[in-house]
């Protein structure tokens, strides 16, 4: 093969930029150009079929000491999300830019009417990425979104902070679009997402000095369990912890035993790591799912302890702890477990471990699963170590 | 119309033979072809006043005239004095030899018995007396016969072996080479001292007659690449033959290309390692720089530092310099395809502080970038004609200061400044001058693509790029070996990875010839 | 005569069997197979062992020529013709699908509002570039883009390894193996397209007997190189996805690549990997650019750069006639499928047959 003749493919490629060069330039935008969207927030309009949504942009300035954020948030009553999209551009002299967004915020009404038509968009349009976080709203999606926090952070960037940080405490589960949608089509498995909701000074037990009466806090506690698309019912944040217990989601937690009123003295300790495995057992032709728990844990605080402890008094004291400290796990499992019975969802994930295991079983059952929950064979084993017990044994003690 | 076309097409079109400019009609052939004779050389001569003639007698049985001709300047006068005229006129007047003397003998009976001196030898054509004085020795006609004497006495004021300017290292000799020819055969010899290493020598450039020596090992280098060299310097037909560009040019398989496809070098250990790898050299009399083929892309990011450091340490300088070559190229397109058309790679803080800081920048990436990497290259240019102390700095830091100003008058944004930073940095690791420039020019296209097409655009230019690199040979040899042609023995020895000498165990095979098709340029 | 040299030859075929294929290849297994697709994809690409090897032994009959040229041997000069013919029309055809589908993939992803000929323009300078300069040009940039565009694979595949969802892949073979048949009919044909560039390339492959064995082990290697890659990507799709969710991906890859986050800092680095896709796909569409010329030279006789250009025209002439993204991909399927499937599996065996036979009665 010959090669080609300079002369020649320089006159292509003079062609080729020529056409490339004098013809504008597509799908470019300017940096300054764009209007960075971190926050979604859905609610029902007042018009039947229309939405109300929350969008939070963020505008950057260059400010004295450093960059000034400047919080744009609108809401729109529109059909769709293109809707809403075009009346926002209407106001805003920037692009709205979907790349940089990271939370999604669902109201609690619109999530009783059904969150896949709006959220159809996020998984459709390619500047989305399926791992934004969800979280359902107590209330109105739109006054979460307006808060003023005290920190000065606009809300989307607070609870994507929070959320990130959620490992150390492993109360809540960390859910993003893509997990939704996968665990939605598996058609067995009821998909649960965070809550969060915005506390006044004194609610939750929690006090602090409000500025002015705009100021607030939020708070992620708790999950909403879904029915297909739908909102069922809310999980308290016992029930969610024991959702993280059994579906192996517990990374560190700060356990507790005061208030279980078992002894008189109470322990406190964090979780440093866990691991929950699950077995499906045939006893007899009755199939049922076996979940074990295997933790180890520090113990942070004895409070209680009236007497110096012998060295085997200690050992002792640290097993009680463990029971203690077990306890407390189960009785989160139990309660997360009833939950699901009383519901009748299986948010929990059981029938998807039966599908696993043992298929032909599953086949059998499938069709009425929702029934079978409520007195499906379901126990729960823990096993819990103590490592140590910080930097002293017993604790300074008056006598 | 027609003119037009044809004046482009001898402009960039390269023809086989090229006459730069036909000689004045005063042809000089015409006198070469006379007799030797004393007096013809005068006559020819005799209008530059720094050309020296020197009539003497011998007295033997004739009494024999003897002219001795030289060049004020070129040869060494002390050594004239001494071993010619002292001996014929002082030492040996009325000595018993000289008695011997006549026309016919006084040749052979003067080389072998009366004049010392290490070079003495016969000429007996006008050409060779003419080439002999104007190369600077000295040549001596006797009466009417036709034949003389040249006396090799050269000496010219020169730079001496003095350290090399473009290539300077840390841990390794620092003699470079000079403007002379036989200094700078001198230092190879004293690097190879083994009888295969061969010198042949041609003179190149119809006026100025420069001497070239084109030297390679026997048995190592290819013999086809040795006599495709040869084959290619004897197409050149130019009168001027100013320094290596001019042979550069010449020789070079694709003149289009922005790539270099020979090496230079300064250094007389450089270009002993490469003749020891095979590579056959070409010395220029009047440059310090020598040429060596065929060259590789991996050469040029090589330094002859790496082979004086330890392997673990010629690791890292290597990797870091193919790093630095990577991000000259391709830093400003990268930002430019990232702020314009791709920015959900930006983390959302940076966004968010890019986006303040572009804030009333009234050009947009690409045009900033231009404008930046444009005054970067001027600053580099003008740096390299200011005096020496100056000159190496300005360029760097007066980039940043002007940026700095531009800045803070609101033309520019400060991130721009520091990528402009980064490229030039990283460009200066790029050791070679000329692959430097290669990727200067390739950057610009880069950023142009990068502004009209985002990453689509950098992916095909670079695509382009590669495919062009791989249609490229040096002398037959594929110039992206031993990346592709893949020789995974090769690519480990000496390229990213330099093996400890200890490893190799055989030659390293750092050149693949393929058989190159008789008449074909290039390709194989 | 230019060669190809064995590494060389591996390098190439990889990267002409592997294309695009690891773009849509999770979305059809996964639905004709369901969860366990993931299975299907090394057995289907094996099926072109065979047929390569029947590709050798006619090399080693008939050294130096193309099947075209081994055709209108075998065959005579009309049918051979007639072949040759259909094979030009299949391959250009499929060639300006390749070009649509590069278009396609790219808009759709990272840059929506640039126009489809932009893409096609960019691709077409690439594949006539490297068409012009030579299989030699040819295969060494495979050599220098191939490992490239197999480590951003497996990277693509190890970062995505977080967003696994426990326990997506059982049960597994719950289903049996019949589904799993189907699935391996939706692989096969990408093997057969790697049979017929090998069907032209014939001509410039060494002919001794030493490296035709070695050839033969470059085939092996690069069919299973390709057969576990594309298995890795299908597989992590429904570890991360699920299956309902990699049916309804239309490329999920690219979106793994967009759900990449590494340390908070470097994310959405999907971009970055359509430049190395961009190559893998060049590469196919070259290499169809390379089989129509061939085609062209051996039927036609005729040969030379402007003919590469032509056919490069028409390449976008097919593809600009697509605009239209649902009905391209389901032209590229059903012409996979029902027209090259069919020709190559037909195609080879016979000439085998009538080699061997013409061999064992002497003539």
């Amino acid at each position: 093969m010959k090669s080609i003749r300079p002369p020649k493919i320089g006159l292509v490629l003079t062609l080729i930029a020529c056409s490339l060069l004098l013809t504008g330039c597509w799908g470019k935008r300017e940096v300054e150009q764009l209007a960075p969207l971190i926050g979604l927030g859905f609610d029902l309009g007042q018009k039947p079929g229309s939405y109300l949504i929350t969008e939070q942009f963020v505008r950057a300035k260059q400010g004295k000491e450093g960059v000034e954020v400047q919080d744009r948030t609108f809401t729109i009553e529109a059909s769709s999300a293109r809707e809403a999209y075009e009346m926002i551009s209407k106001i805003s002299s920037r692009i709205p830019f979907m790349g940089s967004l990271r939370v999604i915020v669902i109201g609690e009404d619109v999530a009783k009417a059904g969150i896949n038509d709006m959220l159809d968009f996020a998984q459709r349009f390619s500047e989305f990425r399926r791992t934004m976080y969800l979280v359902i709203a107590k209330g109105k999606a739109q006054s979460i979104l307006n808060l003023k926090l005290r920190n000065g952070l606009l809300p989307a960037m607070f609870i994507k902070n929070n959320l990130e940080t959620g490992d150390t405490i492993s109360t809540f589960p960390l859910v993003h679009l893509g997990h939704y949608l996968t665990t939605l089509d598996t058609k067995i498995t009821a998909p649960i997402i965070p809550v969060i909701e915005s506390i006044k000074p004194g609610e939750e037990g929690v006090e602090y000095k409000a500025d002015g009466k705009d100021g607030a806090e939020i708070q992620l506690q708790g999950a909403a369990v879904f029915r297909g698309d739908h909102l069922a019912d809310f999980l308290t944040d016992e029930e969610t912890k024991g959702y993280m217990w059994l579906e192996n989601n517990v990374v560190q937690r700060a356990l507790n035993t005061a208030g279980s009123g078992e002894s008189k003295v109470n322990f406190s300790g964090q979780v440093l790591n866990s691991t929950t495995k699950y077995k499906v057992s045939d006893q007899d032709g009755i199939v049922g799912l076996q979940y074990q728990i295997k933790a180890s844990i520090a113990v942070d605080e004895v409070m209680g302890l009236k007497e110096q402890l012998s060295e085997t008094g200690w050992v002792d004291l640290m097993s009680e702890a463990e029971k203690s400290f077990a306890k407390v796990i189960e009785k989160e499992c139990q309660v997360s477990i009833q939950k699901e019975r009383e519901l009748g969802l299986d948010f929990l994930g059981i029938g998807r471990h039966i599908e696993e295991e043992n298929p032909r079983y599953w086949k059998t059952i499938k069709d009425h699963w929702e029934d079978q929950i409520v007195n499906f064979p379901v126990s729960v084993n823990i096993e819990l170590t103590i490592h140590h017990s910080g930097m002293s044994s017993g604790s300074p003690t008056t006598n | 119309m027609r003119s037009w076309l044809k004046m482009l097409k001898e402009l960039t079109v390269r023809p086989k033979v090229k006459r730069i400019r036909k000689s004045p009609s005063y042809s000089f052939d015409e006198e070469l072809n006379k007799p030797l004779s004393g007096q013809t050389v005068r006559e020819i001569l005799a209008k530059s006043s720094d050309i020296v003639f020197r009539d003497f007698f011998l007295q033997g049985k004739e009494r024999i005239p003897c002219l001795l001709a030289a060049i004020d300047g070129m040869v060494d006068k002390n050594q004239l004095d001494q071993y010619i005229l002292k001996p014929l006129l002082v030492d040996l007047a009325g000595h018993p030899e000289m008695a011997q003397l006549t026309i016919a003998n006084v040749l052979d009976k003067t080389i072998q018995s009366i004049l010392p001196g290490l070079e003495l030898k016969k000429i007996s054509k006008m050409e060779e007396a003419i080439n002999a004085i104007l190369s600077g020795d000295a040549v001596i006609f006797f009466g009417e016969s036709k034949e003389a004497l040249v006396f090799g006495a050269r000496g010219w004021a020169n730079r001496g072996v003095a350290e090399p300017i473009t290539e300077s290292i840390v841990k390794g000799p620092r003699e470079g080479f000079s403007e002379t020819l036989r200094i700078n055969t001198s230092l190879l010899r004293r690097k190879i001292k083994h009888p295969s290493l061969r010198m042949i020598s041609l003179k190149l450039g119809g006026m100025t007659n420069t001497d070239v020596i084109v030297t390679y090992i026997e048995n190592v280098a290819h013999p086809d690449i040795v006599s495709e060299v040869f084959r290619r310097l004897g197409t050149i037909k130019m009168d001027a033959m100013l320094g290596n560009g001019y042979i550069e040019e010449m020789i070079e398989d694709n003149p289009y290309s922005p790539f270099p496809q020979i090496a230079f070098t300064e250094r007389p250990d450089v270009l002993a390692g490469k003749i020891l790898e095979g590579k056959v050299g070409i010395i220029v009399d009047g440059t310090p720089i020598v040429l060596s083929v065929p060259a590789t892309l991996t050469q040029f990011l090589n330094v002859n530092e790496d082979y004086y450091q330890r392997a673990m340490v010629a690791i890292l300088s290597r990797s870091i310099r193919y790093l630095g070559a990577f991000i000259a190229l391709l830093a400003p397109s990268i930002y430019i395809a990232v702020t314009t058309f791709h920015q959900e790679i930006i983390p959302t803080d940076l966004l968010i502080s890019i986006s303040a800081s572009r804030q009333g920048v009234p050009l947009t990436a690409l045009q900033e970038a231009l404008a930046m990497l444009i005054t970067l290259e001027i600053l580099q240019e003008a740096g390299l004609r200011l005096p020496k102390p100056i000159g190496s700095t300005i360029g760097i830091v007066g980039a940043l200061v002007i940026g700095d100003a531009a800045v803070k008058a609101g033309l520019i944004s400060p991130l721009m400044v520091i990528i402009v930073g980064l490229t030039a940095i990283a460009s200066y690791a790029i050791p070679t001058f000329d692959l430097g420039l290669a990727v200067r020019l390739i950057r610009f296209p880069f950023m142009i693509l990068a502004g009209i097409l985002g990453f689509f655009g950098i992916s095909v230019g670079l695509y382009t790029l590669l495919i062009h690199l791989l249609t490229l040979r040096s002398f037959g040899v594929p110039y992206l070996s031993p990346i592709a042609p893949l020789r995974l023995r090769a690519l480990l020895q000496d390229t990213i990875v330099r093996a400890p000498w200890w490893a190799l165990k055989r030659r390293p095979q750092l050149i693949d010839v393929e058989e190159p098709q008789a008449g074909r340029k290039g390709k194989g | 005569m230019e060669r190809v040299s064995p590494h060389q030859f591996m390098t190439l075929g990889a990267g002409v069997l592997m294309g695009g294929t690891f773009l849509l290849l999770a979305s059809g297994v996964t639905i004709a197979s369901g969860r366990d697709g993931w299975m299907t994809v090394l057995p289907g690409f094996t099926v072109g062992i065979p047929y390569a090897l029947m590709v050798f032994s006619l090399l080693e009959q008939y050294p130096r020529k193309n099947l075209l040229q081994i055709s209108e041997i075998l065959f005579g000069k009309w049918i051979g013709k007639i072949i040759g013919l259909v094979y030009i029309l299949t391959t250009g055809y499929y060639g300006g699908l390749l070009l649509a589908l590069l278009g396609d993939i790219f808009e759709r992803s990272i840059m929506p509002l640039t126009p489809l000929w932009v893409f096609y323009l960019g691709g077409l300078v690439l594949a006539i570039y490297l068409a012009g300069s030579g299989i030699e040009v040819f295969a060494r940039f495979s050599e220098v883009v191939f490992p490239v565009v197999v480590i951003a694979l497996i990277l693509s595949v190890a970062l995505a390894i977080p967003r696994i969802e426990q326990g997506e892949l059982l049960p597994i073979l719950d289903e049996g193996l019949k589904p799993l048949f189907r699935g391996v009919l939706k692989v096969m044909p990408f093997a057969m397209e790697y049979i017929l560039f090998l069907a032209g390339i014939s001509t410039f492959l060494p002919t001794g007997k030493q490296e035709l064995g070695q050839l033969r082990t470059e085939v092996w290697r690069a069919i299973f190189l390709v057969g576990i890659l594309n298995m890795l990507v299908v597989l992590i799709q429904i570890l991360v996805f699920g299956p309902e969710e990699t049916i309804r991906l239309a490329n999920g890859i690219l979106v793994l690549g967009k759900m990449v986050e590494v340390s908070r800092t470097v994310s959405g680095v999907e971009s970055l990997f359509m430049g190395v896709w961009l190559g893998a796909m060049v590469i196919k569409m070259s290499a169809f650019l390379f089989m129509v010329s061939w085609g062209i030279e051996t039927v036609f006789s005729l040969k030379g750069l402007k003919w590469n250009f032509v056919v490069g025209v028409v390449f976008l002439g097919i593809a600009l006639g697509f605009t239209r993204g649902p009905y391209m991909l389901r032209e590229l399927s059903v012409t996979e499928s029902y027209l090259m499937f069919p020709f190559a599996s037909l195609w080879i065996p016979l000439l085998w047959g009538v080699a061997r036979w013409k061999k064992g009665a002497g003539v």
